[in-house]
C-alpha cells in the first residue's frame, strides 16, 4: 500500500491533468500587477481620439479642421483625405467586402469613424474631437433588416452598388450581402410534405455585445529609423492580426511585431481588426512616434464587435410521436453596414448548421440571408464559435415547441430524438461528424438530481392554484456544441489554415518554457496548458512557463476564441511534449543501458520492466540531454515544435435545467434553480472548468434576461452605455450548480473538447425555455428575447393573468 | 429618435395681434428659450442656435431654420429647423406648426404640434427624458409667447398714450438667455411625480 501511496503523491507533486491547481495569473491580477493596453506608456507617446457621426446615414458635406488644430496639445487631425495617399481610407475585410477605416465622403452607421485628433494627451485629444467641425447632410436610414431587401429601400453602399458579389456568391439587392444555403432542400420539403406534424416559430437572436471589462485599444510604435513596427493591441489573435498588418501596411511580416500582453476579457469582441487600430498604426509609421488609441464605453458598445442579430425561422417536420424527420431553419443576418464579420473563408454563416443539434435528424437544410443596415458593422462570436448560439438557441427552442404541439413532456421529445451512444461517431444530415456523446445518461442524471417529476408536480399544483402569485416554469436544454476551429480543410482565414502551435524547450533543471500561438484573455491558459505538459512530462506544472501572444516569441496560431485553445493548441502541446518524451525514452534507455521496448513510463521516469528499482527520472535526464552522454547521433537538448491540423472539430455537450418563478404582477422573473451538467471530454482542471461555466452561464443570463443593443427608427443606439446595457454582477446572479460526465474525444491527443463556450450556448435557450414553459398553459409557445420584466409584465398583461381573482 | 407634441396655448390678445407676433420668425424664435437667431439669409431662411445645459455638459445646437410656409388666411406658419451640436456629437431637427386660432375679442388660441427627432448622445441619453423635457420648452414657449403679446399690447398702449417705450427691452432681457437643464429637470420631475400620484391638472 506505501507504493500505492508514494505513486499518488509523486502524481500530486505534477499538480498535472485533473488537479484544482491554483491559477497561477492570479498573483498578479488580485494584486492590480496585470500589464493591460492603457498601462503601456511610451516616451514621445501621442493619444489619438476618434471623431464620431452623431448620424446613421449621413453625407458629408464638410470637415473643418481649424478650430482643432489651434486647441491646445493637438497635432494633427487625420480623415479620410489623410489616409489616401497610403490607400488605407478604405481596409478589406475578411468577409470579402471593404470597410472605410475613415468616413469617405458619407458615414453609414451612427458613432462611424470620421476624424482622429492626435494630441499629447487624452484630455486634449478628446478636447481637440469636440472641436472638428462636420457638416452632414442627413440620409434616411435603415435598421429593420426585414426593411433593407425592399424595392425603394435607401442604398446603404453606394460604393459597391455595382458589384455583383461581396465575398460570397451573387447579390440581389444593392443591400444584399449574401445568401448561404446547406443541407439537401429536396429532402427536407419531401419530409415536411409527408410529415403528421410540423411546427413552425419565428425566434430572434437579438443584437448584443460582449461588452468585455477592458474595452478595445491600442500603442502603434514605428520606428523610421530600424523600420521596425511594434504593435500592442488587445488582440485574441495576434498572429493574424500581424498578417494582417502586413498585407495593409506593405511593411515585411519580420519586421512587425505584435504583442496581446494581458488582456481584460474578449468574448469575440478583440478577434476583428478595427478602424482605431489601424489609423493608430498610420498615424504612427507617418509621425515615426508612439501612438495610443484607447475606446471608450460608450465607443467599444456602440462601434466593435457586436454578436447576433439573427432574426430566424424554425420549422421541424415529425411523425405523430414526435419523432423528428425533417428541419427547416433559416435566417435574416443583419450584418450591419459593412461585411467585416468574422468568418472562416468559406463559411459565411460560420457553424450555423450544426444546428441539428444533440438529435438524429435525417432531412435538414438551412439558409442565411445576410444584409446590410445602417447598424454598425462586423459580427462576432460572443463567447461561442460563430453562430453556434443562434442555431442552438433554434434548436433547442423548437424542441420544446414540438414537445408543446404533440402533448408531451420536454423530457421526453428529446429522449426521443438524441443521437444515441452506439451512433457515434454520427454524421449529421449537415455532414458534421459528431466525435463522442452519451446524450440520455447526462439528461437522467440531471432530472434525478433536481427530482424533475417532483417539479413537474409542483408546477402542475401551482397552475391549478387560481391565486398562486407566481407562474412556475421548467427549461431543459440538451445542447450540443461545435467547438476547436478548425481543420485546415474546412477553415482558414485569408488562405491562413486555423490550425495551431506549441513550442516546448526543457531547461538542464528541468524547467520548462513553452510558447503557443493562443492568447489567453482570462482562460487560464498558464495553469491548464501548464498541467497538459506537466503530466506528458512528468516535470511539475509550477516550473512550466507559458509564454502567448509575442509575435517575436509565439509560434503562429491562429490564437482564442471558438474555445479553440484546448481542442487545438493544447492538441500540440501535449504532442509536442510525447516528441520530448520519446527522446528522452532513448536517453534513458541508453542510460539503463536496456532496450527502448524494456521501458515504461510511471508518472514521473522510465522503469525498466520487471526492475523497478532501475529508473531514470525526467528530471535526471532533462540534465543529462545537456551533457555529452547520449546516444550515439543524437544531437543535445530537450525542445520540440509541433503544428497540430486537427482531424476534426469537437463536440461538447451538455444537459442543463432552469427552474423560474415569474411574478404575474411585475413580471419579474427569479431563477430558483439552475443545473448544469457539462461533458467537455478528458477534464484537465476542475476548478478552471467550474469558474468557465460560472462565467459562461453568467453571460448566458445577462443575454437571456436583459442584454440588447436597441435602435429607433433613426438609426439612434438607445443603449449603448452601462446604465442602460445590462451587465449583471454578483447582485443579480443567480446560483449556479454543476455536474458533469466525461465522455472523451476519439481524436484529441489527450480527449479534450473545450468547455468556455458551452455554458453560454447553452444556457441561453435553457433561460427562455423556462420563462415560456411558465406560459405554455396559457398556449404560449415563443416569447423573444431578452425576458426583462417589462416585458414579461406585458405577455402577463396581454394573457390577463395579473388580474387578481375575485373574492367571494 | 422622435417626438411629437401638439398643444394649445391660450392667449390674452385678438387673433390678429398673435399672427402678428407669430410670423415675425425672429421674436418667435426669441421666445424659445435658449434660442437665438444670429443671422437672417434672406425672407425664408434664417441661421441660428439653441444652447441647452444638462449638469456639467453644455450643448449648444447650431443650424439653420427654413419657413417653409406662412399663410394669413389661415393664420398657419410651418417651419423646420436643423442644427449640429456644436462638439458634434449630437444633431436635432424640428418640423413645426403653428397657427392662431380666434376666440373673441380679446384672446386667441395658439395651435401647435411639432416632430423633434434627435441623434447621437443627445438621443442616447435623453430618450428617457425628451417628451418631458420638450412639452416643458414648449410650456415655456408658450409662457414667453404670451408675455412677448402683453409686452406689445402695453407698448402699443403706451405709445397711444404718447410715451416711447423701451418695456419689451427690459422683458426680453430677463428671459434666461439657455434652456436651464437643472431647471428643467425639477419642472420635469414635479410633472412626472403630478402623473404618479394622480394630480391632474383641472
Amino acid at each position: 500500500m506505501g507504493d500505492t501511496a508514494e505513486l499518488k503523491d509523486r502524481e500530486q507533486k505534477l499538480q498535472g491533468l485533473g488537479s484544482s491547481l491554483l491559477r497561477k495569473e492570479d498573483a498578479r491580477f488580485i494584486r492590480g500587477q496585470g500589464t493591460y493596453i492603457d498601462d503601456i506608456q511610451l516616451p514621445g507617446m501621442l493619444f489619438g481620439a476618434i471623431v464620431r457621426s452623431p448620424y446613421a446615414h449621413a453625407r458629408i458635406t464638410s470637415i473643418d479642421k481649424a478650430r482643432a488644430l489651434a486647441s491646445p496639445g493637438v497635432v494633427a487631425v487625420l480623415t479620410a483625405e489623410d489616409l489616401k495617399p497610403v490607400k488605407l481610407h478604405w481596409m478589406p475585410t475578411v468577409g470579402g467586402d471593404v470597410q472605410a477605416v475613415l468616413a469617405d465622403k458619407k458615414v453609414c452607421f451612427q458613432y462611424q469613424e470620421v476624424a482622429m485628433v492626435l494630441a499629447t494627451d487624452r484630455y486634449a485629444a478628446y478636447d481637440g474631437a469636440a472641436l472638428v467641425e462636420v457638416g452632414y447632410e442627413e440620409l434616411p436610414a435603415i435598421t429593420d433588416p426585414k426593411k433593407a431587401l425592399l424595392a425603394g429601400a435607401p442604398v446603404i453602399r453606394e460604393d459597391i452598388a455595382d458589384k455583383k458579389e461581396v465575398g460570397h456568391g451573387p447579390r440581389t439587392h444593392p443591400n444584399h450581402i449574401f445568401t448561404w444555403e446547406a443541407g439537401d432542400k429536396a429532402a427536407a420539403d419531401a419530409a415536411f410534405a409527408a410529415a403528421a406534424v410540423t411546427v413552425r416559430e419565428e425566434i430572434l437572436n437579438p443584437r448584443v455585445h460582449p461588452c468585455p471589462l477592458e474595452t478595445c485599444g491600442c500603442v502603434a510604435s514605428f520606428n523610421k529609423a530600424t523600420g521596425y513596427l511594434t504593435v500592442y493591441v488587445t488582440s485574441q489573435i495576434p498572429h493574424l492580426f500581424r498578417t494582417v498588418l502586413a498585407m495593409l501596411s506593405g511593411l515585411a511580416e519580420s519586421k512587425i511585431r505584435v504583442v496581446g500582453g494581458d488582456i481584460g476579457g474578449g468574448f469575440g469582441n478583440k478577434v476583428p481588426i478595427y478602424p482605431g487600430y489601424v489609423v493608430a498604426t498610420v498615424a504612427s509609421i507617418v509621425t515615426g512616434v508612439p501612438i495610443k488609441w484607447i475606446e471608450s464605453r460608450i465607443d467599444n458598445i456602440s462601434t466593435t464587435g457586436f454578436a447576433r442579430d439573427y432574426h430566424g425561422v424554425g420549422e421541424l417536420a415529425a411523425d405523430k410521436d414526435g419523432r423528428i424527420k425533417g428541419l427547416r431553419f433559416s435566417a435574416l443576418a443583419d450584418h450591419g453596414a459593412f461585411n467585416s464579420h468574422v468568418s472562416a473563408s468559406k463559411l459565411p454563416a460560420g457553424l450555423f448548421s450544426i444546428c441539428t443539434g444533440s438529435y438524429a435528424i435525417p432531412n435538414a437544410y438551412c439558409r442565411v440571408d445576410a444584409v446590410y443596415t445602417n447598424k454598425a458593422p462586423g459580427g462576432v462570436a460572443y463567447r461561442c464559435s460563430l453562430r453556434v448560439t443562434e442555431a442552438v438557441y433554434l434548436i433547442e427552442r423548437m424542441m420544446d415547441v414540438l414537445a408543446q404541439k404533440i402533448g408531451v413532456d420536454k423530457a421526453e421529445i428529446r429522449r426521443r430524438n438524441f443521437v444515441k451512444p452506439e451512433q457515434f461517431p454520427y454524421t449529421t444530415a449537415f455532414g458534421w461528424t459528431l466525435d463522442s456523446g452519451a446524450y440520455q445518461a447526462a439528461l437522467d442524471k440531471v432530472l434525478k438530481a433536481v427530482d424533475y417529476e417532483g417539479l413537474r408536480r409542483e408546477q402542475a399544483a401551482k397552475r391549478a392554484d387560481p391565486n398562486c402569485p407566481t407562474l412556475m416554469g421548467i427549461g431543459i436544454s440538451t445542447f450540443t456544441e461545435i467547438v476547436g476551429a478548425g481543420p485546415t480543410k474546412v477553415c482558414d482565414i485569408l488562405g491562413v489554415g486555423l490550425f495551431d502551435s506549441c513550442e516546448i524547450r526543457v531547461h538542464p533543471t528541468g524547467a520548462v518554457i513553452a510558447r503557443l500561438g493562443t492568447m489567453s484573455q482570462g482562460q487560464s491558459h498558464a495553469t491548464t496548458y501548464a498541467q497538459i505538459i506537466a503530466t506528458e512530462l512528468g516535470l511539475p506544472a509550477s516550473d512550466i512557463v507559458i509564454e502567448e501572444g509575442d509575435t517575436d516569441k509565439a509560434p503562429y496560431g491562429a490564437g482564442t476564441w471558438g474555445s479553440r485553445s484546448t481542442p487545438v493548441a493544447g492538441a500540440a502541446a501535449a504532442q509536442s511534449a510525447r516528441k520530448i518524451r520519446d527522446k528522452a525514452r532513448k536517453i534513458a534507455a541508453h542510460l539503463l543501458e536496456v532496450g527502448e521496448g524494456d521501458l515504461e513510463w510511471e508518472i514521473d521516469r522510465f522503469k525498466v520492466k520487471g526492475n523497478p528499482s532501475q529508473a531514470k527520472t525526467m528530471k535526471e535526464i532533462c540534465m543529462v540531454a545537456h551533457t555529452g552522454n547520449l546516444p550515439s547521433g543524437m544531437e543535445q537538448g530537450l525542445n520540440a515544435v509541433t503544428y497540430y491540423d486537427p482531424p476534426n472539430l469537437t463536440y461538447p455537450f451538455g444537459a442543463y435545467l432552469c427552474v423560474v418563478d415569474v411574478d404575474k404582477f411585475t413580471g419579474e422573473t427569479k431563477v430558483r434553480r439552475f443545473y448544469a451538467l457539462d461533458d467537455c471530454g478528458t477534464r484537465i482542471n476542475p476548478m478552471v472548468i467550474e469558474g468557465q461555466i460560472h462565467g459562461g452561464l453568467t453571460e448566458a443570463y445577462a443575454v437571456a434576461m436583459g442584454q440588447q443593443l436597441p435602435f429607433d427608427e433613426s438609426g439612434n443606439q438607445l443603449g449603448n452605455t452601462l446604465l442602460d446595457y445590462f451587465l449583471p454582477t454578483a447582485v443579480e446572479t443567480p446560483h449556479w450548480e454543476t455536474d458533469h460526465t466525461v465522455t472523451p474525444c476519439p481524436h484529441h491527443p489527450i480527449g479534450a473538447k473545450g468547455v468556455a463556450e458551452s455554458p453560454h450556448v447553452g444556457g441561453i435557450p435553457c433561460f427562455s425555455n423556462a420563462v415560456i414553459d411558465a406560459f405554455a398553459h396559457l398556449g404560449v409557445t415563443h416569447m423573444d428575447m431578452p425576458h426583462t420584466a417589462w416585458r414579461v409584465w406585458q405577455k402577463c398583461q396581454e394573457l390577463g393573468v395579473n388580474k387578481r381573482a375575485v373574492r367571494a | 429618435m422622435k417626438v411629437n407634441l401638439a398643444r394649445t396655448f391660450p392667449m390674452p390678445a385678438p387673433a390678429p395681434q398673435a399672427w402678428e407676433l407669430l410670423r415675425d420668425v425672429e421674436r418667435v424664435a426669441g421666445c424659445m428659450p435658449g434660442a437665438k437667431i444670429s443671422e437672417r439669409i434672406d425672407a425664408r431662411h434664417y441661421k441660428g442656435s439653441v444652447a441647452v445645459r444638462f449638469g456639467p455638459a453644455n450643448m449648444s445646437f447650431r443650424g439653420e431654420v427654413e419657413v417653409v410656409s406662412l399663410e394669413p388666411a389661415s393664420r398657419t406658419l410651418r417651419l423646420i429647423g436643423k442644427g449640429t451640436d456644436t462638439s458634434g456629437g449630437s444633431g436635432a431637427s424640428l418640423d413645426l406648426t403653428a397657427r392662431v386660432d380666434a376666440v373673441d375679442e380679446v384672446s386667441s388660441n395658439l395651435v401647435g404640434s411639432s416632430e423633434v427627432s434627435m441623434s447621437g448622445k443627445v438621443a442616447a441619453f435623453g430618450a428617457r427624458m425628451a417628451e418631458a423635457v420638450a412639452e416643458q420648452v414648449l410650456t415655456q414657449f408658450g409662457a414667453n409667447f404670451a408675455a412677448e403679446l402683453k409686452t406689445r399690447q402695453a407698448a402699443t398702449a403706451s405709445r397711444e398714450g404718447g410715451d416711447a417705450s423701451t418695456a419689451p427691452v427690459a422683458t426680453a432681457a430677463a428671459r434666461p438667455a439657455e434652456l436651464n437643464g437643472l431647471a428643467l429637470i425639477w419642472s420635469v420631475l414635479i410633472g412626472w411625480l403630478r402623473t404618479l400620484f394622480g394630480w391632474r391638472r383641472a
